[in-house]
């Protein structure tokens, strides 16, 4: 037999990876510009099938590469710049070492730098690309912006990122593409909709840092450089698509209103503008200036392949979502200075509300305390002084609950010192069987038009009862068959009753009455005749397939049994909390 | 200079003219005696005629010009003469002050020698320098400025002026561009999907140029993983918490803490010294004494030893012999061996004529087969797609991941204004990235010391200890 002889480790898995270190030293980089060059452009480590194989007979852990991968990184010309920049460093650090002054402010001048802009362009090559992409980009814009200036990071990283948050708000705003907002320990989860895209990010507590000490900065803040870069980029083109300007301006007319002379109290000359968008009180400048002109409805068609069912679902949905979007308009709201401003004042402008707050608390405040107009006041202490009758006082919660609802849900529940209902998940979706909380479904009565049946009753009336009385009602609201097996119950209890008599040998006054006409019920009948259809059909299936129906069926009622048990175990915890309450009353 | 040389002649041959060394020139006239020479050759002239009274008298005059700083003869009266009246009267205290100054000053207040004979002392204004009045190329020098002026006055700025100002504008611009940094506040966005590509050059010189990028491989822009960027925390998380969410969040932290408890209790339990192992009184005396005192044991064993021996001997003799096989033995295995092949033959022929009226049975094996391979394939690709929101084992370390955010009944704030915001939000990004499989796990790079810290007390905390 001729031929070469083959060797191993030369063909196969073995030269489609190559690990890290052949990676950097093939790219001649250090380990840190390595790692930022494949962040930027979006190269990731792979984890071979056959690690064996792919490291030629050893088994230690390694990364790895795809070849192709670090191939097409050779052609990127910012490898050329962390190479200019590796010698700028070291002719910066040689004239600091001769003290050559004017040698180190001439380096400075010419520091080489670099811009993203065509890796971005490389990466999302459409503007959705980019937008599907941009959860990442949001949550860690808006964590940097936190960040306090001390060193952790570059100043000027933080003031850009705070910019780009500030428009992004602002975007969100003047788009009302807000969706739902969750207060969790860690952060708020905001959930907003553009173009059609849901997009999530979480924004961190004001002052909440700590900094850990087992993450990389390095890595984070090239994360960030990235993704400053897109974010700007979506920014122009989401401002543009909404015939905004871009950078944002205030609106002249509210510009105007904002004017105040003590602007120098809250920031620099320089800053002001940036401070005064941030203050998200004001509405934005437009390219075309229209007087907020009525858009005509489209025409609806239902799209191939889609019934009529459907398309209504979808319209009613809509109409939802623009009921939604004007949740807010018309009401007037003044925070109270322990609230959480930026949340709140973003959250009420997303829904159409106006917004105030002390002038000494933040710059951009509208209207005073003293406003006879505003008519929710939001605080967040046991009690307040001087109150205004005609306006609610309530506790933050509110807000975000009623955005989650999707309706403006009744104040009693959120007044001062009162003890809140508890702040529910709007990104869970309960599917049938599953257990809900009562206080969701409190809601979901609320948003299907019901009304509790408190609101009749007498405003006097403890609370404790109108609690109870709202769970019954829900209970009735849950199921409707129930009733119906009472009253069967209720028959064949007479019935018995009958039976034992006759057999305890009792004569039976025999009487003979009137007979009743019984009322047929047409819709209990159609239920009972698909009831029956649905028995026989589950008679004539297969064994194999009653078998899966079977399992099913099983599974559903499980679910339905840990649900019910679930319900039972929170009526005990209620009434457990009542008595407690009841007995520390007395 | 001729001009004044003859009319100093001219004075001196004046009978009023006041001679400074006229003795000498007399001796010299009387004593020499006059020689004959031709005086038609102009070297005779220079040779022999007598110039020294010209040159004395130059001399003189030089001397007069050196000292006086003109000729005595064209003096005034008044700067040669003056009226003597007598001492001047203050001469007494100017000479003690003068005394005083002396002692008070020494030699200080008097010149050094070596500057006084360097001292300029001759009153001949130094002749002017005329060429540091001229310019060289003036008259060119003056026509080009004229031509320059007349082309301003009509408006035509030369070429030079013309490049330099083209330049300026163009530099500042690309200076600006290179020292803006990327991370500049105030930096501007444009469209960046709305603009089309310029195709104005020809594409094989963008290639050839590295003007033109790579094409990005499409595989590259698959994720790494299927997980979504943000998490959202469980409906437990909330601040104000719905009981059983609550409930339910704290179950799932306690069972991984349980977890890690029972972990750690497992490497403690294999770490722990078996207590079988450790020596006691009994074990230690033993291994002391061992060896020293003979036992019995070893005796039994002894010919237990020799048998093996002697069996072992007997079986390499077994091997050694090995009889030849006779030709009858081998036509009778032969034989065999054809038998049995054609046995072998037969009963497949059979087998297979049988397996006609097997079709059935060998159908539904076939059949069961399949669905085995079918089921394989399937729970394989469950398999997959569970693995694909798994982090991937990308180095040396695996993937933590990070505690959970709970919060106890009892932390829990009633309000948002006492909420106490738990874990950080830094850490959670930096985990969420390592799990989607876009970074690695690593742990942070120990310091290591490559020289020992010498320690060294100050001088000045020496003092005060």
């Amino acid at each position: 037999m001729g031929g070469l002889q083959k060797k191993k480790f030369e063909r196969g898995s073995a030269t489609n990876y190559i690990t890290r270190n052949k990676a950097r030293k093939k790219l001649q980089l250090s380990l840190p510009d390595f790692r930022r060059l494949c962040i930027l452009k979006g190269i990731y480590p792979h984890e071979p099938k056959h690690k064996k194989k792919v490291n030629k007979g050893s088994t230690a852990p390694r990364t790895f590469y795809l070849v192709k991968d670090i191939r097409f990184l050779l052609h990127e010309p910012i490898v050329g710049k962390f190479r200019d920049y590796k010698v700028f460093v070291r002719k910066l650090k040689k004239a600091y070492g001769k003290t050559e002054w004017s040698a180190v402010e001439r380096l400075r001048e010419n520091k080489p730098t670099y811009k993203l802009d065509h890796i971005i362009k490389e990466r999302y090559p459409s503007f959705i690309d980019a937008l599907r992409d941009i959860d990442d980009a949001l949550c860690m814009c808006f964590l940097f912006s936190t960040f306090a200036r001390t060193g952790k990071c570059h100043v000027q990283t933080i003031q850009l990122c705070r910019r780009l948050t500030v428009e992004w708000m602002n975007y969100v705003i003047a788009a009302r593409a807000l969706r739902k907002v969750f207060i969790s320990i860690k952060g708020i989860y905001y959930q907003a909709e553009v173009m059609g895209q849901p997009i999530t990010w979480l924004v961190p507590y004001q002052f909440s840092h700590d900094h850990p000490t087992d993450v990389d900065y390095r890595v984070m803040a090239t994360f960030t450089e990235l993704y400053t870069t897109l974010l700007g980029f979506i920014n122009f083109r989401l401002y543009h698509s909404l015939n905004l300007l871009y950078p944002p301006k205030l609106d002249s007319k509210a510009a105007s209103e904002l004017k105040e002379e003590d602007e120098e109290d809250f920031a620099m000359n320089s800053e002001c503008y940036l401070e005064k968008l941030s203050a998200l009180s004001a509405s934005l400048a437009r390219v075309v200036s229209t007087a907020e002109e009525e858009e005509a409805e489209l025409d609806q068609f239902p799209v191939e392949g889609e019934d009529m069912e459907k398309m209504e679902a979808r319209e009613k949905e809509q109409k939802q979502q623009e009921a939604q979007k004007k949740l807010f308009e018309g009401l007037k709201f003044f925070l109270n200075r322990e609230v959480p401003r930026e949340s709140l004042a973003f959250v009420i402008r997303c829904f159409g509300g106006e917004v105030s707050w002390d002038k000494s608390v933040c710059i951009g405040s509208t209207y005073e305390v003293t406003d006879e107009t505003i008519t929710h006041q939001i605080v967040d202490r046991p009690n307040i002084d001087q109150q205004y009758i005609n306006r609610y006082y309530i506790q933050p919660q509110w807000v975000y609950d009623c955005v989650n609802a999707k309706i403006i849900l009744p104040v009693e529940d959120y007044f001062l010192g009162v003890t809140l209902p508890p702040h529910l998940s709007p990104f869970v979706e309960e599917k049938e069987g599953d257990y809900v909380p009562p206080e969701k479904m409190k809601i979901m009565a609320l948003q299907r038009g019901e009304k509790p049946a408190n609101e009749e009753e007498e405003e006097g009336e403890e609370e404790e009862e109108e609690g109870e009385d709202e769970e019954e009602e829900e209970d009735d609201d849950n199921d409707d068959d129930e009733e119906d097996d009472e009253e069967e119950e209720a028959e064949e209890k007479n019935l018995k009753k009958m039976e034992e008599q006759r057999s305890q040998g009792k004569s039976l006054q025999v009487k003979v009455t009137p007979g009743k006409v019984k009322v047929e019920n047409p819709a209990r009948l159609e239920q009972e005749e698909k009831a029956e259809e649905k028995r026989l059909a589950i008679m004539m299936m297969k064994k194999k397939e009653k078998y899966l129906y079977d399992k099913i069926m099983f599974g559903k009622k499980r679910k339905t049994r840990e649900a019910n048990k679930l319900a039972a175990k929170r009526k005990a915890y209620d009434d457990a909390e009542k008595a407690k309450k009841k007995k520390a009353r007395k | 200079m001729a001009a004044a040389r003859r009319l100093k002649r001219v004075v001196a041959s004046q009978p009023g003219f006041l001679n400074l060394k006229s003795s000498s020139d007399s001796t010299e006239s009387l004593s020499s005696r006059r020689k004959r020479v031709n005086k038609n050759k102009k070297k005779n002239w220079n040779k022999h005629s007598d110039i020294n009274d010209v040159e004395d008298f130059l001399d003189d005059v030089r001397h007069q010009e050196r000292t006086t700083g003109g000729l005595l003869s064209e003096k005034s009266d008044d700067s040669l003469f003056f009226l003597d009246v007598g001492q001047p009267k203050k001469a007494e205290p100017k000479e003690a002050e003068s005394v005083e100054g002396k002692k008070r000053k020494g030699k200080q207040s008097r010149p050094l020698r070596i500057d006084l004979i360097l001292q300029h002392d001759s009153l001949v204004p130094p002749p002017k320098d005329v060429l540091a009045y001229q310019q060289p190329n003036a008259k060119k020098l003056r026509r080009i400025a004229q031509k320059a002026e007349q082309l301003a006055a009509k408006g035509v700025v030369p070429r030079r002026q013309k490049q330099l100002l083209n330049r300026r504008p163009v530099d500042k611009k690309v200076k600006a561009a290179v020292t803006e940094a990327n991370n500049n506040p105030d930096r501007e966005y444009y469209d960046i999907w709305g603009q089309e590509t310029k195709d104005s050059a020809d594409p094989w010189y963008l290639q050839q140029t590295r003007k033109k990028l790579v094409k990005r491989p499409e595989k590259l822009n698959e994720k790494p993983s299927v997980l979504p960027a943000v998490e959202v925390i469980a409906p437990g998380g909330s601040y104000n918490p719905d009981f059983f969410s609550h409930q339910a969040l704290l179950q799932e932290a306690h069972e991984v803490e349980v977890k890690k408890q029972k972990e750690e209790d497992k490497i403690e339990r294999q770490l722990a010294v078996n207590k079988e192992d450790t020596a006691t009184e009994e074990t230690k005396l033993r291994e002391q004494v061992e060896g020293l005192v003979e036992e019995e044991n070893e005796e039994e064993t002894a010919p237990n030893e020799e048998e093996e021996e002697e069996e072992e001997d007997v079986a390499v003799g077994a091997i050694a012999v090995a009889e030849k096989k006779t030709e009858r033995q081998r036509k009778r295995e032969k034989a065999e061996k054809i038998k049995e092949q054609q046995r072998l033959a037969d009963r497949q022929l059979t087998d297979q004529r049988q397996q006609l009226f097997q079709l059935r049975s060998i159908k539904t094996s076939i059949k069961q087969q399949e669905q085995k391979t079918k089921d394989k394939q399937k729970q394989r690709k469950v398999k997959q797609e569970a693995q694909k929101a798994q982090p991937r084992r990308l180095g040396r370390l695996k993937f933590q991941p990070q505690d959970m955010e709970v919060q106890l009944s009892d932390e829990l704030a009633g309000s948002l204004r006492r909420l106490k915001p738990e874990g950080s939000i830094l850490k959670d990004r930096f985990k969420s990235l390592q799990k989607r499989n876009l970074i690695e796990p690593r742990e942070r790079a120990k310091f290591k010391r490559r020289h020992k810290v010498k320690y060294v007390e100050k001088r000045a905390f020496r003092e005060i200890t």
